[in-house]
């Protein structure tokens, strides 16, 4: 590549980079589609963790995103800027993705207190020694993650109701905060952190039974 | 504090949100619980287990595919 062409690349580069939500949203009302592609390389990785998240399959995420881009496209006037962009194209996405679940929903999730640890009277943890005492956290990570225990992982994830595996995913993956998650998901922060809390406990059962041998 | 109670507020343990009082019943909880202490370790590492299967990308294929379609869009809805 000549010189001038690599520094105007270079240039065209730093100035995707470097230009905020607000300006990109500035270019599109004035027409510019090339800034919603902008805003698609941006946003497009989480916006797929989040479609994903809820309806579990891909043609699904897949519609979901072309909803939530055109959304974008077609209703960006409606966005009053109260809140970050971010936050707004998380919300799109969940009402998407959750009208296209609601729409095709064929199987029963398990019910989320059925994968929960369960008590004794006396406040300690029913199960055997083995069960009780598993700790299987030094297992070595390609192990945990091997080919065999992604399908156990998603199993379970997959068990977990659709508003959990969404916060999982918000807190866990992208790093979000309770208060933002609140505002994307509508609810308090209270009912995060207890969704939270909960979808991890499930998740620890069904990989204590996975890593122990114990059938599903 | 019994396993139930320790169980409870592990979250905010990790997050180091707990309050002095808490903290020190929880820690001295599970000084004496090694059945917690591997609830603990596991809850732990649930997390970082289920953060490495849901850190999916969408797929290249995918990505050209919607910006296929939003042209598409585009164009056919321009004035």
């Amino acid at each position: 590549m000549p010189a001038t062409q690599g520094a105007v690349a270079t240039a065209c580069y730093t100035r995707r980079v470097a230009e905020t939500d607000s300006e990109l949203l500035d270019r599109l009302r004035g027409g510019d589609a090339l800034a919603l592609e902008t805003l698609m390389a941006r946003y497009s990785d989480r916006v797929y963790r989040l479609a994903y998240s809820v309806t579990r399959n891909e043609a699904d995420a897949e519609e979901v995103m072309q909803d939530v881009f055109l959304t974008v496209f077609r209703k960006h006037d409606t966005f009053e800027g109260r809140s970050a962009l971010g936050s707004w194209i998380y919300r799109v996405t969940m009402n998407a993705a959750l009208n296209r679940r609601r729409g095709k929903r064929t199987e029963l999730e398990t019910a989320l207190d059925a994968l929960l640890p369960t008590f004794k009277a006396d406040g300690h943890r029913e199960g055997d020694g083995d069960w009780v005492l598993a700790d299987w956290s030094r297992t070595p990570e390609r192990e945990l993650l091997s080919e065999e225990s992604r399908v156990a992982v998603n199993r379970a994830i997959d068990n977990l109701p659709e508003h959990y595996r969404s916060v999982l995913v918000l807190r866990d993956v992208d790093g979000l905060t309770n208060e933002q998650v609140a505002e994307i998901m509508g609810g308090s922060i209270a009912l995060v952190k207890s969704r939270l809390h909960r979808a991890r406990m499930a998740l620890r059962e069904q990989l204590t039974r996975h890593y122990l041998g114990m059938p599903a | 504090m019994t396993c139930q109670e320790a169980i409870a507020v592990l979250d905010d343990y990790l997050e180091v949100i707990l309050g002095p009082d808490a903290l020190a019943s929880l820690e001295e909880h599970l000084r004496d619980c090694p059945p917690c202490v591997a609830y603990l370790n596991t809850y732990r590492r649930t997390r970082e287990v289920a953060a490495g299967v849901n850190r999916v990308a969408m797929p290249e294929e995918m990505k050209e595919r919607l910006r296929r379609f939003l042209i598409e869009r585009l164009r056919a809805s321009a004035p």
